[in-house]
């Protein structure tokens, strides 16, 4: 049998890299929720954004079905790799998320929760079929690189303790942690981070003070949908992308995150993305069968125990 | 069960009805016509009234699997169309005129099971009830097949298996309305054990990962049952992970890779595009062999860059060159404009199969037609001889053996390579061993029961 400082290892490395996309998920829904008391379901429908952005930047893609291929568009894409996807994905999340704010989410500032739940719940399900209409709903194949930065990332590497451990899924983990510490850095270091904050405690003081709370807001709201574009780029780096991940593989874990961490709070979104993370690979490289039914109990529990999680000031929801 | 029985029993008076008037008017008129014939009690949905027979395709047409249920569903409107008007496979078929059949035209109504067994028992049970289908086709899940054959067992209407592997469809769960031609994971691990103890060895020690569920679990007991005795293989272990599982790593983190030889991922479809890609990543075919026992062409699309040399089975394939396999793959080409993948040739298949054995018994009374299935030996559907047997409902047929192609002998539509046409003297087993001796088919109703 394997040693077990091999299984903690690997346990840890595992659980790192599904928490860092975790967190950044979590991070980009807890700015909006805590900026701006606005549930968006949409978030996962901004991941697949994401990964279909970095799909089209990365390589050329051979459609088979769907809208464009019925106006004998055959092949999609730029072809241009993955640093340029990079790039490119964070930005026109960022535009959209500018949008969305705009025009779906300010006119819902003062409605009641529930009619924020149904538009952007909506507004993702437009989008996925959107996206299976025009694309179609075949899966694609992971867009992982082959080099980055010079570094060939389609081999494993020998790590000590753990063993050969995909080299693209470090990478994945460095890129990661990279992006949620500017996040991090900008919302505790700057002022535009002190304007959001202020607003998150008292956004009619905030306005009184003089600051364009509505600019910031326009900012963070596109700044959360950059986060979770750019997860999306990350997690179709390692899965097969279809219309249906944002869903599965986005807004789930994102609003777990954010439960087990604290609505509203950016400490809370990383601490609570890594801590999923490592249950989950814990419990799937030990007792498999369990990995489902332990991490739903360990968010009951949360909910239970400390509902306004491990940094939030509030209940969740409140 | 949540059937609604009010529903049934007014469907039933009103079949009942239908048929009592239907015989007065025949006495009146002393013509029945084959099809509304009332030589039999109502059963089911017959007699099929009017100028129309309906059959129910109930693919998925949302999720994951749409695009499989998409092509399924070009296999089924193929086979309408060539029932109808002729062409295909309906010319060389002697019962079959393309005429309709029993002198009725086939429509069809359509079902999204969004490859869940709820949804599928509930889609289906609309097309029984509301549509009076005579017979429902379909598949992409042995969870879906397995739950929609046990409805049409307790009401009596025909199903035709489309794409189902799980040993239990015609094992432990097999019922007397339904009938399966594709192989089962049994089968798999015949043909495929011998091939892989020559290319890779005696003597060697696997370990799998399955999905969890009918199909997954039988999976890797059949790989385990047939590595141990026809390459003396050991398994290391067999771990279950969830179905839909888009991130393995932590499973294949727990592959102890100092000691195995052989990977075996019993994951189908999209499971497998995530699990081999990944498996690759991590190194492990550095290592050792990986092995995929189901191929599907959703899973060789999303895996292509994985699949090299990667081997496992496949149902049949558009490369065949026997007659029935270029006639159909030449009309499913003339009319979508592309090649069929197995999941169409199986919906072909079970509508054409169905509506010849409705011929031969001369009416579309269930029971019937059943018997016209069971031992039915054909070689018309594009994999020689085949004998629908009537102990489990098990087509004895061949299995292809498929490997991965190297990427850059890929194209759009030939992924993989035939590596071996395992014939069916060689699979299979008898009425009373492996899955078959679980199998207890149920009645026929009717009259004879």
């Amino acid at each position: 049998m394997i040693p077990l400082q091999v299984d903690i290892a690997s346990i840890l490395l595992n659980g790192l890299q599904q928490g860092a996309i975790y967190a950044l998920l979590g991070l980009g829904l807890t700015i909006i929720l805590g900026t701006m008391e606005f549930l968006n379901l949409a978030h996962g429908a901004l991941y697949l954004v994401g990964a279909y952005v970095g799909l089209l930047v990365f390589r050329e893609t051979t459609l088979t079905n769907g809208l464009l291929y019925s106006f004998g568009v055959t092949t999609i894409g730029f072809d241009g790799g993955f640093l340029a996807a990079l790039v490119v994905v964070p930005i026109v999340g960022f535009g959209i998320g500018l949008l969305m704010e705009r025009f779906v989410a300010e006119p819902f500032y003062d409605r009641p929760e529930t009619d924020q739940l149904l538009v952007t719940f909506g507004l993702a399900l437009i989008v996925e079929e959107i996206i299976k209409n025009v694309i179609g709903g075949n899966t694609f194949q992971s867009i992982g690189p082959q080099t980055i930065f010079g570094f060939n990332v389609s081999q494993p590497v020998a790590l000590p303790v753990v063993g050969l451990f995909p080299s693209w899924r470090l990478f994945i983990i460095v890129i990661a942690l990279v992006i949620i510490a500017v996040t991090w850095l900008a919302i505790e270091r700057t002022d535009f981070g002190l304007v959001v904050q202020a607003g998150t405690r008292d956004s009619e003081m905030v306005r009184l003070l003089g600051i364009k709370i509505n600019r910031s807001y326009s900012l963070v709201f596109a700044l959360g949908a950059a986060l979770a574009a750019f997860a999306g780029l990350i997690g179709a780096s390692i899965q097969t992308l279809s219309p249906q991940i944002g869903t599965d593989r986005a807004l789930l874990p994102a609003f777990l995150t954010i439960v087990v961490g604290g609505a509203g709070s950016v400490r809370g979104a990383i601490a609570g993305g890594m801590l999923l993370g490592v249950i989950v690979s814990a419990m799937t490289q030990t007792y498999s069968q369990w990995a489902q039914i332990v991490l739903y109990l360990f968010v009951a529990l949360m909910l239970i125990v400390r509902p306004e999680g491990l940094f939030g000031s509030g209940e969740v929801g409140e | 069960m949540a059937r609604d029985t009010t529903e049934l029993s007014r469907r039933d008076v009103l079949k009942a009805s239908g048929t009592a008037g239907a015989a007065g008017l025949a006495g009146l008129a002393g013509c029945t016509g084959g099809g509304g014939g009332s030589e039999y009690p109502p059963i089911g949905n017959y007699p099929v009234e009017g100028d129309e027979v309906v059959f129910g395709f109930n693919v998925p047409q949302s999720g994951s699997y749409s695009q499989e249920g998409a092509d399924e569903l070009r296999g089924y409107n193929l086979a309408k169309k060539h029932l109808n008007n002729g062409g295909g496979w309906v010319d060389s078929y002697e019962n079959l005129s393309g005429n309709g059949v029993l002198g009725k035209t086939v429509a069809s109504v359509e079902g999204d099971t969004a490859t869940n067994p709820d949804t599928a028992r509930q889609s289906a049970q609309r097309m029984i009830n509301r549509d009076n289908a005579i017979m429902v086709s379909g598949g992409s899940s042995s969870a879906v097949a397995i739950a929609v054959q046990k409805l049409c067992q307790s009401e009596k209407v025909q199903f035709q298996c489309c794409l189902t592997h799980s040993n239990d469809t015609t094992g432990s769960e097999c019922v007397r309305y339904s009938f399966r031609e594709m192989f089962n994971a049994y089968m798999t691990g015949q043909a495929l054990a011998p091939v892989l103890a020559e290319e890779y060895g005696e003597n060697l020690k696997f370990y799998q990962l399955y999905a969890d569920y009918s199909w997954g679990q039988t999976q890797q007991a059949s790989m385990k049952k047939f590595f141990t005795e026809v390459g003396n293989w050991t398994q290391i272990d067999s771990v279950p992970t969830p179905l839909g599982t888009s991130d393995y790593s932590s499973y294949l983190s727990d592959v102890p890779s100092e000691e195995t030889d052989v990977l075996v991922l019993n994951h189908y479809g999209l499971d497998a595009a995530n699990s081999l890609p990944q498996a690759i990543e991590q190194g492990l075919k550095q290592d050792m062999e990986i092995v995929v026992p189901l191929y599907n062409r959703l899973m060789a699309e999303a895996a292509a860059d994985s699949i090299e040399g990667i081997f496992g089975t496949a149902d049949w394939s558009w490369q065949l060159s026997d007659q029935y396999s270029k006639t159909f793959t030449e009309a499913f080409r003339n009319e979508y404009n592309k090649v069929p993948s197995y999941a169409a040739r199986l919906a072909y298949s079970q509508t054409v199969q169905y509506a010849a054995a409705c011929q031969r018994a001369d009416t579309f009374y269930p029971p019937e037609v059943i018997k016209q299935l069971e031992n039915h030996q054909y070689s018309n559907a594009g994999l020689g001889a085949e004998t629908m047997r009537k102990c489990d409902h098990q087509a004895q047929r061949d299995v292809l053996v498929v490997q991965g192609l190297p990427s850059d002998q890929q194209t759009e539509s030939k992924l993989l390579r035939i590596v071996n046409q395992t014939s069916r003297d060689k699979l299979g087993y008898a009425c009373d061993a492996g899955p078959a001796a679980e199998c207890s088919l149920g009645p026929y109703g009717g009259e004879n029961n």
